[in-house]
């Protein structure tokens, strides 16, 4: 019983991965033969092994380039995403903290990042943390709104059976707001871990000796292309795994939604 | 033992008051099945509320055995089901119906035990592990009636608990909870839309009245028990039933 569940798990796996894996294998076929067969310039496109080749011939510096980055998103998405969900909180249990802060929130939410970068790093210094600052800057706000519209979603009459019971706020808080907020949540961490690589990388565009964004400035100066894609697909990578680590506690903690539906 | 005295309630203020009760005088025995009946905005589902201390009432006085309804929700002694199961959905059937009692404090061991109990009570067996999405309506509203339960209320308030469910679910609802009533010997206080529901179930039928929500008459039910479906073929019940309509229906003509 229990080996027939795992392999229609497995099987159900399979299904899903195999499209998007047999495009991605004639996709990298096609552009290795259509950049040898048409001898398209390196530096407009480079062919995959051309790629590949940067990445074994740099490999320990792109590891460090990519733990830095890593370590820069990881600590600025938890710290942004933890303001937020007390923000969120807040403005969801108190009426004045959502009508006065809200509007400078959304203001401050469409201040373009590349615009605050250069000001973040001035406050918060030439290392690692204003890369940090700048991810958590922009990866606060999805989780912040979620989070409210989560909290503010109870059922009328879900609290009327609370009431009934003589539940203490706490109670409330935590045994029905914040578990019928949880598929919302998670709608703001997944939101928040892709902006948390694109704060990190355009943090160090602007200022950095050292991450990913550094390797895309330098390798764009000395026009070294195939290092240049290789530090682009890295990051890309890095927030496709970002995301699947969400997607994989979603599956954990919201079992129950419609949305996450597991007889689907 | 329920005791109301000269309950009145108003909503809003000038123009928009609306007097939802007016000088209710009331008295329902100690382990009595009582039915509110009413055209909408006759007050049924504003009294039981005030009963159940989810609203408060503007004047007069209420006495669930001798205690404010405030006091025996407090000490978890008030039952309430409503129209809709409320669930929580991620939680299964057994962890819902233990609701009230992890509330309280109770440990795990004692309140899966007695949820355990209520969910053979109201025959959901086997469905321990279900999540609410996974049940039909009916036994939706089972589990509701099986949470109410759980703190063993000394009353057990229903506010149109089958309204939303089809005919047989809602005939076999009846009769559970006209066995539930029997055995446990709570004081049950229904709010009903149905007439035919009200006499099959009740010992004593409050006929109420709407604009301003008044009780216009109290009719009192001896079909003998205990209640089956077949107590509907017992010579009494058309008559009540018939009572019953011709009263409800000066409700409606005033209204």
């Amino acid at each position: 019983m229990a080996d027939l569940a795992a392999n229609t798990l497995s099987r159900r796996a399979f299904d899903q991965a195999w499209p998007p894996a047999a495009l991605l294998i004639g996709l990298l076929v096609v552009w290795e033969l259509a950049c040898r067969a048409l001898e398209i310039a390196p530096y407009i496109l480079p062919a995959p092994s051309a790629i590949w080749l940067a990445v074994t011939t740099n490999s320990a510096a792109l590891a460090f380039h990519t733990g830095i980055t890593m370590f820069e998103a990881v600590t600025g998405f938890v710290i942004g995403s933890a303001l937020g969900a007390v923000l969120g909180t807040g403005f969801a249990y108190s009426r004045f903290l959502e009508r006065g802060f809200l509007p400078f929130i959304i203001a401050a939410n469409t201040i373009p990042v590349v615009a605050i970068a250069p000001i973040i790093i001035i406050w918060f210094g030439h290392g690692m943390a204003s890369k940090v600052a700048v991810t958590a800057f922009l990866s606060f706000f999805p989780l912040a709104l979620n989070m409210m519209k989560g909290l503010q979603s109870y059922d009328r009459v879900v609290m009327d059976v609370f009431h009934i019971a003589a539940a203490t706020p706490w109670q409330r808080f935590w045994k029905m707001r914040l578990p019928g907020a949880l598929p919302y949540v998670f709608v703001g961490l997944k939101l928040n871990v892709t902006f948390s690589v694109i704060g990190a990388i355009v943090a160090e565009f602007v200022q950095a000796d050292r991450g990913l964004g550094f390797v895309v400035m330098t390798a764009y100066r000395s026009m070294a292309m195939p290092r240049l894609w290789a530090a682009m697909l890295i990051s890309a990578l890095m927030g496709i795994l970002f995301f699947l680590v969400i997607a994989a506690l979603e599956r954990l903690f919201v079992r129950w939604h419609a949305s996450v539906d597991e007889t689907r | 033992m329920v005791e109301v005295s000269n309950l009145s309630l108003v909503y809003g203020r000038g123009e928009r008051r609306v007097q939802a009760l007016d000088a209710i005088d009331l008295t329902i025995p100690g382990g009595s099945l009582v039915s509110l009946i009413g055209p909408s905005g006759c007050g049924k589902s504003t009294l039981l509320r005030v009963l159940g201390d989810l609203l408060e009432p503007t004047s007069g006085k209420v006495e669930i055995n001798g205690r404010t309804p405030r006091a025996v929700r407090l000490e978890r002694k008030t039952g309430f089901v409503f129209q809709e199961p409320a669930l929580l959905e991620w939680r299964n059937i057994l962890h819902n119906i233990a609701l009230p009692l992890e509330l309280r404090g109770v440990d795990r061991a004692e309140r899966e035990a007695k949820a355990q109990d209520l969910i053979r009570l109201v025959g959901l067996e086997g469905f321990e592990a279900a999540h609410p999405r996974q049940l039909s309506g009916g036994m939706r509203q089972r589990a509701a009636i099986a949470r109410a339960l759980s703190t063993s209320p000394d009353i057990l308030l229903l506010d149109e608990p089958f309204g939303a469910l089809d005919q047989i679910t809602r005939d076999r609802l009846n009769m559970e909870l006209a066995r539930i009533h029997e055995v446990t010997g709570l004081t049950v206080v229904l709010v009903t839309h149905s007439i035919r529901e009200a006499v099959l179930l009740s010992d004593r039928i409050v006929v109420m009245t709407p604009r301003p929500g008044r009780i216009s008459r109290v009719v009192d039910n001896d079909l003998p028990r205990p209640r089956s479906l077949d107590s509907r073929t017992h010579p009494a019940f058309e008559a009540l039933v018939r009572l019953g309509n011709s009263e409800l229906e000066k409700g409606y003509a005033n209204g």
